[in-house]
């Protein structure tokens, strides 16, 4: 199934970015990838060929895709914003503070 | 030496994790289709219960309404937070902007971003589209006026009052409408049953229409202020 391996590639993308990468900016770009993949594989896997669950005027359609997923995909895009701007502004305080965003150069966490 | 050892032992984690997530992947099996219960319901019925023509803004806004109003709130709390760290004071700093070119083309073209945001916003009932998207679309306009215009311009045009002020009523309209329903309706956030019109038309859909422009305006507002607060900052340092 093509969508699940391309969720896997995404995916581990992301927890590459997030585990291996020192730069903090790098590791928020990773966890959106990974947010970025989950949503993918959640629209995708939904997806049984019909069509976009909207109506239209004098058109009768009989298969519409599951509008429940994406209306949790619209949920999770929102809060993915939110943590992603919460995170690069405690990155710019540090680098404020510390003057590094690289996280094995921060002081008193590498003992 | 040590780097080394902390490489290789973290690449054995990503080849750990590859292996899980293909093993997983390998024992999942096709999508059955269509959730009898729920999403079968939702799409026979939902434009008789709602009068939407879209039904990812039914499930938004009136099958699972309270589910929005919690995710506003998360907006609202990020906000809070990123205001408080942040910004200790609310003076402009004034960024120079771009070239006369820019700022003349953008001026031509500001109206119809805000236009098409607006249309989105309203339009969510009946095309692809709701409070979130156009509110993202509005938000553009404050991040192009303190690009192209400076940061003081952005200041003067569009106030963090003003922008405080929006969010807060878009709030205050949601919960409003939720207010109404428990009153009129006699369920909190229930749709409200005298608004409908004829399916279709553009005041339709019961409060749908008013709670989206709440959530335009209040998201629109939301990543306005986060744009402007990270902005202050760093063009803090450089003037």
């Amino acid at each position: 199934m093509f969508n699940n391996l391309i969720f896997i590639i995404l995916f581990m993308l992301g927890f590459y970015a997030l585990v291996i990468k020192t730069n903090l900016i790098k590791n928020v770009i990773g966890l959106n990838l990974m947010e970025a993949a989950v949503f993918f594989w959640v629209i995708s896997f939904s997806d049984i060929g019909g069509k976009v669950s909207i109506h239209k005027l004098g058109e009768e359609v009989t298969k519409f895709n599951d509008p429940v997923p994406q209306a949790l995909t619209l949920t999770g895009i929102v809060i993915g914003a939110s943590t992603a701007a919460l995170l690069l502004t405690l990155i710019i305080e540090l680098n404020k503070f510390s003057g590094t965003i690289d996280r094995d150069q921060l002081e008193g966490l590498n003992d | 030496m040590n780097k080394l050892i902390k490489k290789i032992m973290s690449l054995f984690i990503l080849a750990g994790v590859t292996y899980a997530l293909y093993q997983n992947f390998s024992l999942m099996p096709e999508y059955q289709g269509l959730n009898e219960g729920l999403s079968s319901y939702i799409i026979e019925s939902g434009l008789n219960d709602t009068g939407s023509l879209n039904l990812i803004t039914a499930v938004l806004y009136d099958y699972r309404a309270f589910d929005s109003l919690g995710e506003s709130t998360v907006i609202f709390g990020a906000v809070s937070g990123i205001v408080l760290i942040l910004s200790r004071k609310m003076l402009p700093v004034s960024s120079k902007g771009l070239s006369f070119i820019v700022k003349r083309t953008l001026g031509i073209m500001t109206p119809f971003i805000a236009l098409f945001g607006l249309y989105v916003i309203t339009h969510g009932h009946l095309t692809p589209g709701g409070g979130f998207q156009g509110g993202v679309i509005l938000a553009a306009i404050s991040i192009i006026f303190s690009i192209v215009y400076g940061s003081a311009f952005d200041y003067r045009r569009y106030s963090p009052q003003t922008k405080t002020a929006l969010e807060t009523g878009g709030a205050m309209i949601f919960l409003g409408l939720g207010l109404a329903g428990i009153i009129l309706e006699g369920a909190f956030l229930h749709n409200l049953g005298f608004l409908t019109a004829e399916t279709g038309t553009l005041i339709s859909a019961g409060s749908i229409p008013y709670i989206n422009i709440g959530v335009g305006f209040k998201v629109g507002a939301g990543l306005a202020i986060i744009f402007y607060s990270m902005i202050q900052k760093t063009f803090e340092e450089d003037f």
